[in-house]
């Protein structure tokens, strides 16, 4: 149990504060109950993330848990933190909302985008592929390559595709400094690259591993 | 600044394509010199293309910039000379405005939608495409049936559509609008 050993608090380090407690009542399948967290309803992905990276595995999962509405990225990082506490019982619970998750290709391209190339990201960009990702989002994968030539190669498709992405991808993640970001390009910039950036401070391979359950699953 | 006016090019879609592989294909390999080629570039400007980080990188700039806009304005004269052919210009500034607004036109949604596709700049390829400016293309099905819905609304339309109409129904092929190239 990754996270939860994580949160377990060490015999020195003094009373743990209640949203890293792992010590409390067991429920009916013999784990303990996530902590609960003060105002955890009106938090954001950002507190969730902020959590994961003070080791507090627990803590992240209880704000997952109050922030979830059941669809879109907040479902996706509940479920992969369950995957990687190993709570079966909320995989199981989680993964049919994953799998409704819609588009179905955008997500499997965010978190390619997350990851360094390799095989994972291509098998995660074919993957992408086969449930109909468009174009452009295919040439803004290619784009993000650390392969100067596969980057030019993305860059130039997109140019083609979609020109205002272009520049913005252009300005944004590969910083040429003399692009302007276009203004009409904007939100789809974001709504990519937001879920893009989290998965990646998240911990975009507990992503895959998920998304694994959720290819293997849907057969 | 007077604006500028619209005017109808005979599009060669086959040509046009084939110009815009061939560009996308240096572009992708970076053929700095197989582009300044295919731009007639002067020895200057090839010089500026070739210190650039990649070719790719001037293409994505805006059009007013120094550096790439001479690129862009070569690159348009190459389009022109190889895929268009200029049928007419309008002599009214007034022309994009009626053909957007004019009521006896929107409301005929069919002719409305032809009109708005025929002004739809996002249709043209990137290179095409100029900031604040009006651009779009029917092929020659679309371009037939708007020249005549058009002409039967004739008596009710303003003189500046009616030369519109004329100039489409006259020619022959795909029709590209533009006010700037």
């Amino acid at each position: 149990m990754l996270g939860l050993q994580n949160d377990a608090p060490t015999s020195d380090s003094g009373p743990a504060p209640r949203a890293e407690r792992s010590d409390g009542r067991k429920n009916k399948t013999g784990r303990p109950p996530l902590p609960d967290v003060a105002g955890a309803a009106s938090a954001t992905i950002e507190d969730v993330l902020t959590a994961r990276a003070a080791g507090s595995f627990d803590e992240a999962r209880t704000i997952l848990a109050a922030i979830d509405k059941g669809q879109g990225l907040r479902t996706v990082l509940r479920a992969a933190a369950a995957l990687e506490a190993e709570d079966e019982d909320e995989v199981a619970k989680l993964l049919p909302l994953v799998r409704k998750d819609s588009p179905a290709w955008q997500l499997r391209l965010q978190v390619a985008a997350a990851l360094d190339d390799g095989k994972g990201r291509d098998d995660l960009a074919r993957r992408a592929e086969k449930l109909g990702a468009p174009a452009w989002s295919l040439a803004w994968l290619r784009a993000l390559s650390s392969n100067d030539e596969e980057q030019r190669a993305g860059l130039v498709d997109l140019l083609f595709e979609d020109a205002a992405l272009a520049r913005t991808v252009a300005a944004r993640d590969l910083g040429f400094a003399d692009i302007k970001v276009d203004n009409d390009a904007i939100r789809r910039y974001a709504a990519f690259a937001h879920g893009r950036d989290v998965i990646r401070r998240f911990g975009a391979a507990h992503v895959v591993a998920l998304l694994g359950r959720v290819d293997t699953s849907a057969g | 600044m007077s604006r500028p006016l619209l005017s109808i090019y005979r599009l060669d879609r086959d040509k046009l394509h084939e110009l815009s592989g061939k560009l996308r294909d240096l572009l992708a390999r970076d053929d700095r010199a197989g582009l300044a080629s295919l731009l007639g570039l002067g020895e200057e400007l090839a010089r500026r293309l070739a210190a650039e980080r990649s070719a790719v990188g001037l293409m994505l700039r805006p059009d007013e910039d120094a550096q790439a806009s001479p690129i862009f304005a070569s690159l348009r004269r190459v389009v022109k000379r190889a895929a268009l052919e200029h049928v007419w210009t309008s002599e009214s500034a007034a022309l994009e405005g009626r053909l957007r607004a004019y009521d006896v036109l929107r409301d005929e949604s069919d002719v409305a939608d032809a009109i708005d596709r025929l002004l739809d700049a996002a249709r043209l390829p990137w290179f095409l495409q100029r900031p604040g400016g009006t651009g779009g293309w029917l092929a020659v099905k679309e371009r037939e049936n708007l020249a005549e819905r058009m002409g039967a609304l004739g008596p009710a339309l303003p003189e500046e559509v009616n030369a519109l109409v004329e100039a489409l129904g006259g020619m022959d092929g795909d029709a590209l609008v533009h006010d700037r190239l």
